[in-house]
């Protein structure tokens, strides 16, 4: 192998990781994966070294002051001020140092993401900009399909909802439900997706070779508008719904069917007395 | 003075990238203090523009502003340098012997990499072309396309230059392992 080759491999490692790669790209890389350990194992470190520096050097909110004096740049009001002019500047500004203050104190949980989560290839994936529920959908897509190029669909690994609860609720502003679906679906674990900078957790589901992974949502109207149907992105079943609480979306490579069963089951909320249990 | 047009603009594009600049200047300069000044002159830079221009992509519109402001600043108050003069094709060949060579002990690495103090000295350690396409990469969240745009560099450039930045991270961490 030339040393072009070898570069060309590094920097499509990278781009993997940043998912930079287009569809093709990445079934390509996904077999690279599959048939180099070495290469797997030079992903997952990139991965952790990434996700390290994501949690100890996160971005960090302005000082208010700053805001202040970046606000007041504008604030005055214009000389001949025309009709069409936007009320008072306030308006717009003071909603948002609120937002940011949330954001940088959601920030601050997922940096918080600890011991666990760090040597997972997958580990703490931001998302970023979803802007519709179609973005999310398709955000949510992309973290399944790259958790499972990194062959860890979870930072914590337990089939016991009393032990992912808690280290969910532990890391997200969003307080889930977890539902037992045992045995058909068993829960495998969990792990933090990063939505519009909220750290939500995800649920990973397992029906034999296949996994399920439940991302829950602050019910927004933008991704509430579940259809109830099940979408196809990049070839991933993709299934919505909400209740009055939170908004749900599925990311599956089962196939329609299963993936239909299982929103139900989850939907009614597992236990003995919805789900016949199978022998 | 600015149009109530490019007031309104500004209005809409910069206050939601605040905390991005905020960081991107305090990586480049390494001095909260001088953070300040910089997005602020680069804030009133921003709100000249938008006079003239509207914005398709505002992030990595502002954030260049950011970066340009803080050479500029950081070459009038004789810190750190942050543009590279040097030669900068020796910068980005990539030595690829550093990502190739695996870690003697991976374990070892793991646990560097929990030491947030030791991460980020190595972080502010990097040569500016190498720190300025990490932190727009991972902590602005930046595209490639987006960096290449924010630092006028080709996309190839920036890739190898994201890649270099990881190896040395990575190797500094080792090597105080």
């Amino acid at each position: 192998m030339t040393d072009r080759d070898v570069n060309e491999r590094l920097l499509r490692l990278h781009a993997a990781l940043d998912g930079e790669l287009d569809a093709m790209g990445s079934l390509e890389f996904e077999r690279e994966m599959r048939d180099d350990p070495a290469i797997a194992a030079e992903y997952r470190r990139l991965a952790a070294l990434r996700d390290a520096v994501r949690r100890h050097a996160p971005r960090e909110a302005a000082p208010q002051a700053l805001a202040d004096r970046i606000a007041a740049l504008t604030a005055s009001p214009p000389a001949a001020p025309p009709s069409q002019a936007p009320a008072s500047p306030s308006a717009t500004v003071v909603p948002f140092r609120r937002r940011a203050w949330l954001d940088s104190r959601a920030l601050a949980m997922a940096a918080s993401l600890g011991v666990l989560g760090f040597a997972v290839g997958a580990g703490l994936t931001s998302l970023r900009t979803p802007s519709g529920s179609g973005d999310v959908a398709q955000h949510l897509v992309s973290d399944f399909a790259r958790a499972e190029i990194a062959g860890q669909p979870f930072d914590v690994a337990s089939s016991d909802r009393h032990t992912v609860k808690p280290w969910l609720a532990n890391r997200t502003t969003v307080s889930g439900t977890i539902v037992d679906l045992a045995p058909r679906f068993p829960l495998v674990g969990g792990r933090v997706a990063v939505i519009d900078r909220i750290p939500t957790p995800t649920l990973v589901y397992r029906h034999n070779e296949h996994v399920v992974a439940v991302t829950e949502l602050p019910v927004d109207a933008k991704l509430a508008r579940g259809t109830g149907g099940i979408e196809t992105i990049d070839g991933y079943h993709v299934a919505r719904w909400s209740d009055a609480n939170l908004a749900y979306v599925a990311v599956s490579d089962m196939d329609e069917t299963a993936l239909g069963e299982f929103v139900e089951a989850f939907r009614r909320g597992g236990g003995p007395a919805t789900e016949p249990s199978r022998p | 003075m600015s149009s109530p047009i490019a007031e309104q603009r500004f209005r809409e594009i910069v206050p939601p990238l605040l905390d991005d600049a905020y960081s991107l200047a305090k990586w480049l300069s390494q001095n909260p203090t001088d953070a300040e000044d910089i997005v602020q002159d680069a804030a009133l830079r921003a709100l000249q523009a938008l006079s003239t221009v509207s914005v398709d992509r505002p992030k990595p519109w502002f954030l260049a502003i950011v970066r340009n402001a803080a050479m500029t600043f950081m070459a009038r108050n004789r810190r750190k340098t942050v543009a590279y003069v040097g030669d900068m094709a020796d910068l980005d060949t990539l030595d690829l012997p550093e990502g190739a060579d695996a870690a003697p002990n991976p374990e070892q690495e793991l646990i560097a990499l929990e030491d947030g103090e030791r991460l980020r000295r190595a972080i502010a350690g990097l040569p500016s072309p190498f720190l300025e396409t990490l932190v727009m990469r991972d902590i602005n969240g930046l595209s490639y396309r987006e960096i290449a745009e924010a630092t006028e560099t080709p996309v190839g450039t920036v890739m190898s230059r994201l890649a270099r930045a990881r190896a040395m991270l990575a190797k500094t961490l080792r090597a105080e392992a």
